[in-house]
């Protein structure tokens, strides 16, 4: 049984980083961090200008998919885009830029783009994906955080058994 | 100096690099290590997600004990459970298929992975889709997710029951899946580590001091010396001034019973009963205003919030009758010394700001009595 982990830091160690780094959030932001609201953020403007009225029609849509384009007010943007610049600075650093070779199969980018897709929805009903909903929400006890990490990962499980990707095994 | 004053980068840019380094150092932008743990070889995922829940969820605790953060002002996901349950099983085949997720696919497009690209691609697309799947999905969807659901709160059980028994489970999975890595290795590894011991230790005693009481004692009792000290009263002029100067995160809440359409409400005030309170959502750097009638209800609801944590807070002293008297109808002072007659001239200005009309000459008082009219107070 071999592990994939190469390279890359101690995951404890990690999770607690990671935990400060939230905690810092809450007591600064008065929020946590996330992922999924920015692509919200981006992403609820373009479809009301592709059709005006449809998200506006349905309340509970409304309130899950900004119609407004302000980006640059826009907490969880910003976080974002940091988040961009702080892996794009690390993976240069850690000699990890564009050091993947099993990113480019034809099957493997239709299962991204695919998931992806899958996840920008669930991610509106959920009212969070990972970060948002399961880290912060979690770590706040949150009663539909809890209901959603045992879900998501239970139906993760089940669908990696059930289509396995072979690109994605064995060590780097 | 605020932090709410200041552009939303000043902390959104810091914490999302600390977050992207995080994230790409444990090796959470590679797709390989994600199917890794969803296929049971690898347990980076556990690992970090549980101990930041653990070290985020004690700190919060310990951080709200000590006075240092009001929990309830800290934006809590709202729960719907069947749209969320729904959401989640949507989501999860979607993590499966890209062995990424939203986060971690950008830290992978940030790595150079181009299967990471194409995820955030995918991403964008499927949220600016969701109008179109809208109608299918819509029937589980609450109207009005419920705020502020917690489990302490709806299983009914202490936080520090909830806190401890978090902690054991995490810090479980956490050696678990150290053990699960390298079977065949380390003799000694079921032990917890160091800090996995000092996360039981920390959730143990929060446990402890919370069951004691020593916790809410020291809240009762800085409570209490607060009431004490009326730093929870704000006067009819203040807050007539703070309204109009459009004070950024006040708001006034109307606790009154009986309100109809055609009741007169300090102006921008939203009613509230007391019994719909404890679903109250507060937002970070809102000030809350409260009023009723005499004082006893915004003081019993005043209560309730500081219960709940919430510290920026206050009651408009005397309530309605303070605000008819001191900023509709102010009275011009009867012995007019310097400072009544500053007083008078702010309520004056307030007054008319208000569309109240002050009184100025005390001409017309009636027989047998003078206004102001006696109040209830708290």
């Amino acid at each position: 049984m071999t592990t994939v982990r190469a390279g890359y830091a101690d995951a404890t160690l990690g999770g607690i980083a990671l935990g400060m780094v939230l905690l810092a959030s809450f007591l600064v932001a008065g929020r946590g961090i996330g992922a999924s609201g920015a692509f919200a953020a981006l992403a609820g403007p373009v479809a009301s200008a592709a059709a005006p009225g449809a998200i506006g029609a349905a309340p509970a849509l409304g309130v899950r998919l900004p119609t407004r384009f302000e980006p640059w007010n826009d907490w969880i943007v910003l976080q974002l885009l940091g988040v961009v610049v702080g892996a794009i600075v690390s993976a240069r650093r850690a000699g990890r830029w564009r050091a993947a070779t099993n990113d480019r199969a034809p099957g493997r980018i239709s299962r991204a783009v695919a998931g992806g897709a899958l996840m920008g929805l669930g991610a509106r009903l959920a009212w969070g994906c990972t970060s948002g909903l399961a880290l912060s929400g979690g770590a706040l006890l949150s009663t539909g955080a809890w209901l959603f990490i045992p879900l998501a990962f239970g139906t993760a499980i089940i669908v990696t058994a059930l289509a396995r990707d072979g690109r994605l095994e064995g060590s780097p | 100096m605020s932090l709410d004053s200041l552009h939303p980068a000043v902390t959104a840019i810091p914490i999302g690099i600390a977050f992207g380094v995080i994230l790409e150092r444990t090796g959470l932008g590679d797709p390989r290590v994600i199917a890794g743990q969803l296929t049971g070889r690898d347990f980076t995922v556990v690992r970090v997600m549980f101990g930041a829940i653990v070290t985020a969820m004690l700190g919060v605790v310990w951080a709200s004990t000590a006075g240092v953060v009001d929990a309830a002002a800290i934006a809590l996901p709202p729960t719907d459970v069947p749209a969320q349950a729904l959401g989640a099983v949507i989501f999860g085949g979607g993590f499966a298929l890209a062995a990424l997720c939203p986060g971690t696919a950008c830290v992978a497009a940030a790595s150079g992975r181009r299967d990471g690209l194409a995820a955030v691609g995918g991403l964008f697309a499927g949220t600016a889709l969701t109008p179109v799947a809208w109608p299918v999905v819509r029937g589980v969807v609450a109207d009005a997710p419920r705020e502020g659901a917690t489990l302490a709160r709806d299983l009914g059980v202490p936080l520090g029951v909830v806190v401890v028994l978090l902690t054991i489970a995490a810090v479980l999975a956490m050696v678990a899946g150290r053990l699960m890595e390298r079977r065949s290795l380390a003799h000694s590894a079921w032990r917890p580590t160091t800090p996995e011991s000092v996360a039981l230790a920390l959730a143990a005693a929060f446990a402890l001091a919370d069951s004691r009481g020593l916790v809410t004692g020291t809240q009762a009792d800085a409570i209490a010396q607060e009431i004490v000290a009326e730093a929870d009263h704000v006067d009819a002029l203040d807050l007539a001034q703070w309204i109009r100067d459009g004070t950024p995160g006040l708001r006034v809440l109307d606790l009154r019973e009986h309100l109809d359409t055609s009741t007169y409400l300090i102006p921008g005030a939203q009613p509230i009963a007391l019994e719909d309170l404890d679903s109250l959502r507060v937002a970070h750097g809102d000030r809350l205003v409260l009023y009723s009638d005499g004082g006893a209800h915004a003081a019993q609801a005043w209560v309730l919030l500081r219960v709940r944590g919430i510290r920026d807070a206050l009651v408009l002293k005397d309530g309605m009758a303070a605000w008819e008297d001191e900023v509709l109808s102010p009275m011009h002072p009867a012995v007019p010394d310097d400072t009544a007659r500053a007083r008078f001239a702010k309520a004056r200005e307030l007054a008319l700001w208000f569309g109240g009309f002050p009184r100025l000459v005390p001409v017309d008082a009636p027989p047998g009595g003078t206004r102001p009219r006696r109040r209830r107070t708290c």
